[in-house]
């Protein structure tokens, strides 16, 4: 008798968690399907649905990026591409939309830094993950080292060699995060945005932005947002023309 | 030696008066401070004559309609690298006294043996209040009493009326009567609200004669652009100086003799006998505040319509682009340098744009100015911009650049030619350099886009497919801010723990076999003594020997030296037969004297007997 309520309690749990896994992935071919019947305002509406829901995916942002792209929207349109590049580095379709997204939007694009180009074959968690890595080995040789009866000179070389490892992991690490694509990356969602010298609307203009430009938001003052610009200078922008990439 | 330090110091000197002495081709300009006054408002007139110190200008002019007369003169020496160069400048008084336009006919002016004339003037004067005063543009200020003719300042905008963001060039003047040693404390500080001004530059200094007096003028320059449209009050002008004062006399008035400096009885400080007798009383170092009159600029908003390329820029500009390399790869970099030439209000230029960006992609500009002027006004700025071809382009785009001409009072857009390159590798596509001259048609002709047809292939490129997998959920929270990261750290954490006190057990372990092996190697050494050197009985003796054995055995076997007989130990040493006889015979005298007691047999053992047990001993060896 035990045994019976036993499996069909996993039997229901297993079937609430497919039907619970089912309903996402129904909203996504819904959403797909508007979007292939043109009706893209819809095709919107259901995968930001899904964005709110949680379902951080890097192919839910790319196929919300081409709908607002059918919009006209460029500015989202390269937001959510941005944000499916943030999700996978590698994601080939995303990276190829966003750019035909920004040659049509001619949005302006922050020149990436010295630490971008140097570290350009990793993002931030496969540097973290490496680092964690290194310093363990490092941590590990050491010890063996230290306590061992003889004292190993490939286990002192290993340690050191891991450890140096690890602290360019770290700093490296340290570089992307304030870099171009860091977590401060946030893209101009409003069409020609003035950034100015102050927080006011008749301030001085700095540059105007296209949409879909990249900016780096420094910091945040009530309505606007100070950031860092394509032109190597900086300007507050109305806070509601730009969005981060990283929520 | 002193004749070599002459030679250096008189080189110089005889080279400056051969410059000075050459005679150079003098020439001569005219120039209206104001060419639009309204009646009764005084504009100044200033013939320059360059190259020469003194010419023979006309005293008055006579034109029906305006009264002019001549304030003064001022000489200036400038001296660069050797090279002296002086000017004479002669300025004019000009009241209209009607309104018209009315025509300054060309001036002779004699200059040695040369006879120069100025160009034409022409004066609009409008219809307006005849109150007697300074041109608008222009703003003096006396000072206190005492003040009115030891100091002015004076505030010189060469404009009216301008556009919003336009620079407008302005000058600071004050001026000091030289008696009196002025010396600057503060300022000058121009006020008012709702324009910027450039930085002042160092002041220009120089002798002038103003209304028969002589004043050593500090010029400074600056430009004045407003922010916003409506009419503006420039200035005052307000600074501070340090001049010397005579100390007024006790005596009356009527007393004092006058200076010949004050010809009408003016009342001139310098009249003081301090100035005729400077040892006869001291001067009084005063701090005399300067301020001069507000001028007014009409400020005017910028048309509307402007060009989608307009970014800001007033004034009047010339454009010159070039890129390189000229042959490049697909992907590769190409400079795109565009300088603007002219005069306008370069700080707020920016840099002119692809007027087709398609199939390119663009890096933003760097800039740099180089001005030509004191204030920033006038110059050339440079832009480089890289971009790179993403498909094969017969040419670098035009570039656009557009301006506002406040002279002109229009919009003017800049179009650059296509400047060939050569791009090798991917493929040519033929929409986009479809588009290209589709879209140079807009914006060379706003008006005309109703002729221009929209291409079917207007957007080159179409963006990939909807992809219908909806993959794996990630966060965008960086690894190392989740808890799960730190959580998994633990395991290697608790690895490093479990590996510490296994290493550590394992030594307190091998302390302790060592301590035991010491232990035996000690107690076969300590017994090995005895059997050598004590004369033991027979029962001590093979007792001892044994003990021996099995400590060595116990040493190579790592086994309880009790637990080893003879059989153990001959197989530890891997001994002969003889030996292990030998061996086996120690191990039964040895149990035969312990348990049978140490009346059986011999009471000593032979010295032979005892050499035969040693070597056996000693051949003990793994």
């Amino acid at each position: 008798m035990k045994t019976r309520i036993v499996i069909s309690c996993a039997g229901l749990w297993l079937l609430s968690a497919s039907i619970l896994a089912a309903e996402p992935s129904a909203q996504f071919a819904k959403a797909n399907q508007e979007y292939a019947a043109g009706d893209f305002k819809a095709a919107i509406d259901d995968y930001e649905t899904l964005v709110r829901a949680g379902q951080d995916t890097a192919n839910l942002f790319y196929n919300l990026g081409n709908a607002y792209f059918r919009k006209n929207d460029f500015g989202r349109a390269i937001l959510n591409y941005e944000r499916a590049l943030a999700l996978d580095a590698h994601h080939p379709e995303a990276e190829a939309n966003a750019r035909i997204a920004r040659d049509e939007a001619r949005a302006l694009e922050l020149v990436p830094t010295r630490s971008d180009r140097l570290f350009a074959f990793a993002n931030e968690n496969q540097l973290v993950v490496t680092a964690a890595i290194a310093f363990w080995i490092g941590i590990f040789s050491f010890a063996a080292w230290i306590i061992g009866r003889r004292r190993s000179r490939s286990a002192f070389a290993l340690s050191i060699l891991s450890l140096s490892l690890f602290a360019i992991a770290v700093v490296a690490s340290c570089q992307l995060s304030r870099g171009k694509n860091g977590p401060g990356l946030a893209i101009v969602t409003g069409d020609k945005v003035d950034a100015r010298l102050a927080t006011a609307d008749n301030a001085n203009r700095v540059l105007t932005l296209p949409a879909g430009s990249e900016i780096k938001i420094v910091s945040q003052r009530g309505d606007w947002i100070y950031a860092a610009l394509p032109n190597n200078m900086r300007g507050w922008i109305p806070a509601n023309s730009a969005e981060q990439v990283r929520f | 030696m002193s004749m070599f330090r002459r030679i250096l110091f008189l080189a110089p000197i005889a080279i400056a008066a051969m410059q000075s002495s050459l005679p150079a081709s003098p020439s001569v300009t005219a120039v209206l401070s104001d060419s639009q006054p309204a009646v009764g408002q005084m504009v100044q007139l200033e013939i320059k004559v360059n190259g020469a110190n003194s010419a023979n200008v006309p005293e008055t002019i006579s034109i029906d309609g305006l009264e002019i007369h001549q304030t003064g003169t001022s000489r200036q020496f400038e001296m660069h690298n050797f090279d002296v160069s002086s000017s004479a400048t002669y300025n004019y008084t000009i009241l209209p006294l009607k309104a018209g336009q009315f025509k300054i006919p060309p001036q002779m002016v004699r200059v040695g043996n040369n006879s120069l004339r100025t160009p034409e003037l022409v004066l609009n004067v409008a219809q307006g209040s005849s109150s007697s005063g300074r041109s608008a543009g222009s703003a003096q200020s006396g000072q206190s009493t005492v003040g009115s003719k030891v100091a002015f300042a004076e505030l010189v905008v060469a404009k009216k009326d301008a556009y919003v963001g336009e620079m407008v060039p302005a000058e600071i003047r004050l001026g000091f009567d030289p008696r009196a040693h002025g010396r600057l404390q503060e300022g000058p500080e121009l006020s008012g609200q709702g324009f910027t001004t450039q930085k002042l530059q160092q002041p220009r200094e120089n002798l002038e004669t103003i209304g028969g007096r002589t004043y050593q003028v500090y010029t400074f320059k600056t430009a004045i652009a407003a922010a916003r449209p409506g009419k503006f009050e420039i200035g005052p002008v307000t600074a501070k100086a340090a001049v010397v004062l005579p100390r007024r006399p006790s005596a009356p008035r009527t007393t004092r003799p006058r200076s010949p400096f004050d010809l009408f009885n003016l009342d001139d400080p310098f009249s003081d006998p301090f100035f005729s007798d400077p040892f006869g009383s001291m001067g009084e170092r005063t701090e005399l505040p300067i301020r001069s009159e507000i001028a007014t600029l009409n400020v005017k908003p910028l048309p509307p319509n402007a060009p989608p390329n307009f970014s800001g820029a007033i004034g009047n500009f010339t454009m010159a682009v070039d890129a390189k390399p000229k042959t490049v790869q697909v992907g590769d970099p190409i400079t795109v340098t565009s300088t603007i030439n002219g005069r306008g209000n370069f700080d707020r230029m920016n840099g002119p744009a692809l007027e087709d960006e398609r199939g390119w992609h663009k890096y933003p500009p760097s800039s740099r100015f180089k001005q030509d002027d004191d204030v920033g006004i006038s110059g050339e700025k440079t832009f480089e911009m890289v971009i790179a071809p993403n498909e094969k382009k017969p040419a670098v785009p035009p570039l656009v650049f557009a301006y506002f001409d406040p002279v002109k009072e229009n919009y003017v857009t800049l179009r650059s030619n296509l400047v060939p390159i050569q791009v090798e590798g991917g493929a040519a596509t033929g929409s986009s350099a479809m588009a290209a001259p589709a879209v140079a048609a807009t914006s060379a002709a706003p008006t005309a886009t109703v002729a221009v047809t929209p291409a079917p292939t207007a957007k080159p490129q179409d963006i990939l497919y909807q992809l219908t997998d909806l993959g794996r959920v990630r966060s965008f929270t960086p690894i190392y801010a989740r808890p799960v990261f730190w959580i998994a750290q633990l395991a290697p954490f608790i690895l490093l723990l479990g590996f510490v006190g296994w290493k550590i057990r394992q030594t307190k372990i091998d302390n302790l076999e060592a301590q035991r092996v010491a232990a035996l190697q000690q107690e076969s050494t300590e017994l090995l003594r005895k059997l050598r050197r004590t004369e033991l009985s027979p029962q001590e003796y093979f007792s001892n020997a044994s003990r021996v054995v099995r400590v060595k055995t116990a040493l190579v076997k790592n086994v309880n030296p009790n637990a080893v007989d003879a059989e153990t130990a001959a197989k530890a040493f891997d001994l002969g037969e003889h030996e292990r006889a030998q061996l086996r015979t120690l191990f039964d005298r040895s149990d035969e004297l312990r348990f049978s007691g140490s009346g059986n047999g011999a009471a000593t053992i032979s010295s032979d007997e005892r050499e035969e047990v040693l070597r056996l001993l000693e051949s003990l060896h793994a």
